[in-house]
C-alpha cells in the first residue's frame, strides 16, 4: 500500500489551513492527491514537484519545501546561484543591480546563469547535430532543464527516458564550477560555505543527487524568489535612488554579467530561439506538456528535433515561486531583450574542446529516475483491471470528487487496491438509501 | 481463462479530439506493466488507425482485448471501406484529400506503419460497408524496462 503523508520532498503542507475544498485534487498530474477526512494527504513518492498544487490552494495550506531568508544570517560565506528569472522581477532594473541588491542583503557572490547557459546551448547544439548522422538517441529529443519534466517522463512517459537530451543542465554546470573554484578557496581558510539556489519553483536538489566522495560538499540551500523579494526590493530600490554607485569589483566572469539570451530563458522558447536547430518547438504548460509527451509516446512529432518543455505556462517566469505577475515579467524580460540585443559571448571552440572531454555528460543514468519515481505503483493484473471495470460500472464517472480521489477511474483503482471504500462514493451511498 | 476487454468511441471528423481513444488504450496498458515497447507499438498502431477513422471513416469504435499471452487491438467504423485492401497496403499510397494533407497526413504511412508496429494484422473490409481491422500482439515481454 502506498504511503500516506501530508508533506513531500518538495512541498509543504499546513494541515490547519486546509479546508478539505480538493481543488488541488484535480490539478495534481500525477494524481498524488487524496482528500481524507477532509484534509488533503498525499502520496508522497508520487509527487514530482511541479508546483500546481501550491498555485491553486486558496487558503495557502500548501508552500515550497524551500527555506526562509532568515537563513542568511547565520555565519557563513553565502553564494547565490541566481536563475535569470530574478531578474525578470524587476521590469526597469538592470541585472547589475539586482544582484547588487542581492549583495547588500549579505550574499558574498552572485553568480549569473548567463554564462552557463551559453555553455549549455553549445553543447545541446553539438549533441544535436551529431545525432543527425549517428542517431544516437531518438527524436524528437527532450530538453532536460525543467526538471519537473524530467520527473514527469520518469513517472509516467519512462519509454521517453532516451529521448532526454544527455546534457548536464545548465543549474549543475553552475554548481559544479562553484564548487570547483570558487569554494575550495574558502574551504582551505576554513571558512564555512552555503550554497543558495534562488529559484522560481519549487524543485529543490534532486533527490538522486549523492554526494561526491571527491570534494567536501557545502551545504545546498534553496530559496524562493518570493521569499527573498520583500528584502531584495528594498535594497534594489536604494540602489536605483542611489545614483552613480561605484563599479563593484568581481572576479569571475560569470558573477555579474547578464546578457539578452540569458533573460529570455525566464521566458517560454527562450532556451530554444537562439539556437541553431530548425526544427525546434517551445511547448509550455502542465496540460500541454503531457498531451505533447503523449503524442510523442505515439510515435509522433518525430520530424522535430529538439523540444522545450515547462510545465509552468509562459516559462519560468510563471514558476509558481515568483514575485511578479507571469505577464509583467514577460514585458520585463521583452524590454531587457530591447536593452541587451541577442547574440552570445562565449567562444564556440573552447566549448566544443570541453565537449570532446566529456564534461557535458550527464553522470546519472536515466534509470536511476525511473527507480525512484516510477517503480511505487503495482503493477495491475488482467483480474484487477476486471474489478476496476466493476467498480467503475457501479459509480457514476462524472468525475465528482467528493469521495477525494481526483477521478472516478483512480477512486476505483484505490478500492480495487484497498486504499478506499466503496461506500465513500457518494453516488453509491445514495442508491443504496433509495434501495434501503 | 480471465480476458479483459475495453472500447472506446471515436467520432468521425473531430480533428481536436482525434487520438484520445489511442491516449486511452496507452494509458490502460501503461498501469498494467507491460514491456514500455510493447505498449508503444500498440499506441502507434491506435494512433493511426484512429486517424484513419476520424478521416475516412466516420464514427467508429477502437477496443482493447488483454488475454494472457496476447493483446487484440480492434478497430472498426461504419464508413466507406476501402476497395482495395492491397493497394491501400503499399507505403506511400493515400486516399487523403487536400485538407488531410495540410494537417500533416496522407504520407500513405497508415496502414504499413500498423503493420511494420503489429505481429499479425487483419483488415475486413468492403466498399461502402466499413471496416474493421483486427491487430494482434503477442506478449512474451512482462517488466517495465529493459
Amino acid at each position: 500500500m502506498s504511503q500516506k503523508q501530508t508533506s513531500t520532498y518538495f512541498v509543504r503542507f499546513d494541515q490547519d489551513l486546509c479546508a478539505g475544498y480538493g481543488s488541488c485534487l484535480r490539478v495534481c498530474p500525477t494524481k498524488a492527491i487524496r482528500v481524507k477526512n477532509k484534509k488533503a494527504v498525499r502520496i508522497v513518492e508520487q509527487c514530482i514537484g511541479c508546483g500546481e498544487c501550491i498555485r491553486t490552494c486558496h487558503e495557502g495550506a500548501v508552500s515550497a519545501a524551500t527555506e526562509g531568508p532568515e537563513v542568511l544570517e547565520k555565519d557563513h560565506v553565502a553564494i547565490a546561484l541566481v536563475s535569470p528569472v530574478l531578474y525578470a522581477q524587476f521590469p526597469g532594473v538592470m541585472p547589475k543591480d539586482v544582484l547588487l541588491g542581492l549583495r547588500h542583503m549579505g550574499f558574498q557572490h552572485t553568480i549569473d546563469m548567463s554564462y552557463f547557459l551559453e555553455l549549455f546551448q553549445c553543447a545541446a547544439e553539438e549533441f544535436i547535430s551529431r545525432n543527425r548522422k549517428s542517431q544516437m538517441a531518438p527524436w524528437p529529443l527532450i530538453s532536460p532543464v525543467c526538471p519537473v519534466v524530467v520527473r514527469l517522463i520518469a513517472f509516467q512517459f519512462p519509454n521517453l527516458l532516451p529521448n532526454v537530451l544527455p546534457v548536464l543542465r545548465p543549474v549543475a554546470l553552475m554548481a559544479r564550477e562553484v564548487k570547483s573554484r570558487l569554494i575550495p578557496e574558502y574551504t582551505e581558510k576554513g571558512k564555512d560555505v552555503v550554497l543558495y539556489y534562488i529559484n522560481p519553483c519549487p524543485t529543490k536538489k534532486d533527490p538522486t543527487c549523492l554526494p561526491s566522495r571527491k570534494r567536501p560538499v557545502p551545504t545546498e540551500i534553496a530559496l524562493g524568489i518570493n521569499d527573498i523579494y520583500p528584502e531584495l526590493v528594498k535594497h534594489v530600490d536604494q540602489i536605483k535612488a542611489a545614483n552613480g554607485i561605484p563599479f563593484y569589483q568581481t572576479r569571475f566572469e560569470y558573477e555579474t554579467c547578464a546578457t539578452g539570451n540569458a533573460s529570455m530563458w525566464a521566458m517560454s522558447g527562450g532556451e530554444i530561439a537562439d539556437m541553431d536547430i530548425d526544427k525546434s518547438l517551445a511547448v509550455s504548460g502542465m496540460v500541454e506538456t503531457i498531451s505533447y509527451l503523449e503524442k510523442i509516446e505515439m510515435g509522433l512529432l518525430q520530424n522535430i528535433e529538439y523540444i522545450e518543455f515547462r510545465t509552468c505556462r509562459e516559462g519560468c517566469l510563471g514558476g509558481v515561486l515568483t514575485a511578479i505577475d507571469k505577464y509583467l515579467a514577460k514585458g520585463a524580460v521583452q524590454k531587457m531583450i530591447k536593452r541587451f540585443g541577442l547574440g552570445r559571448r562565449l567562444h564556440r571552440e573552447n566549448i566544443l574542446r570541453m565537449y570532446e572531454k566529456g564534461e557535458f555528460q550527464s553522470e546519472k543514468k536515466p534509470s536511476k529516475l525511473t527507480r525512484l519515481f516510477g517503480a511505487h505503483k503495482e503493477a495491475l493484473s488482467i483480474d484487477t483491471m476486471q474489478e476496476i471495470e466493476k467498480v467503475m460500472q457501479l459509480i457514476n464517472g462524472n468525475d465528482c470528487t467528493a469521495c477525494g480521489a481526483p477521478d472516478c477511474r483512480t477512486f476505483a483503482e484505490d478500492v480495487v487496491r484497498g486504499d478506499a471504500a466503496l461506500k465513500e462514493c457518494l453516488f453509491v451511498g445514495a442508491q443504496k438509501r433509495k434501495k434501503g | 481463462m480471465s480476458k479483459f476487454k475495453k472500447s472506446f468511441h471515436i467520432k468521425g471528423r473531430d480533428f481536436i479530439r482525434a487520438g484520445e481513444a489511442s491516449i486511452n488504450v496507452q494509458n490502460l496498458l501503461k498501469s498494467m506493466d507491460f514491456h514500455s515497447r510493447l505498449v508503444r507499438r500498440i499506441a502507434i498502431c491506435g494512433y493511426e488507425s484512429e486517424m484513419n477513422v476520424v478521416m475516412h471513416g466516420g464514427d467508429g469504435s477502437l477496443s482493447i482485448e488483454v488475454d494472457t499471452d496476447k493483446l487484440i487491438l480492434e478497430i472498426s467504423d461504419d464508413g466507406p471501406g476501402i476497395e482495395d485492401i492491397e493497394l491501400a497496403m503499399q507505403t506511400g499510397y493515400s486516399t487523403a484529400n487536400d485538407d488531410h494533407r495540410e494537417m500533416g497526413f496522407g504520407a500513405g504511412m497508415g496502414l504499413p506503419n500498423m503493420k511494420k508496429n503489429s505481429d499479425q494484422i487483419h483488415i475486413e473490409s468492403k466498399k461502402d460497408q466499413g471496416t474493421v481491422v483486427r491487430m494482434l500482439f503477442f506478449m512474451p515481454e512482462r517488466g517495465k524496462t529493459d
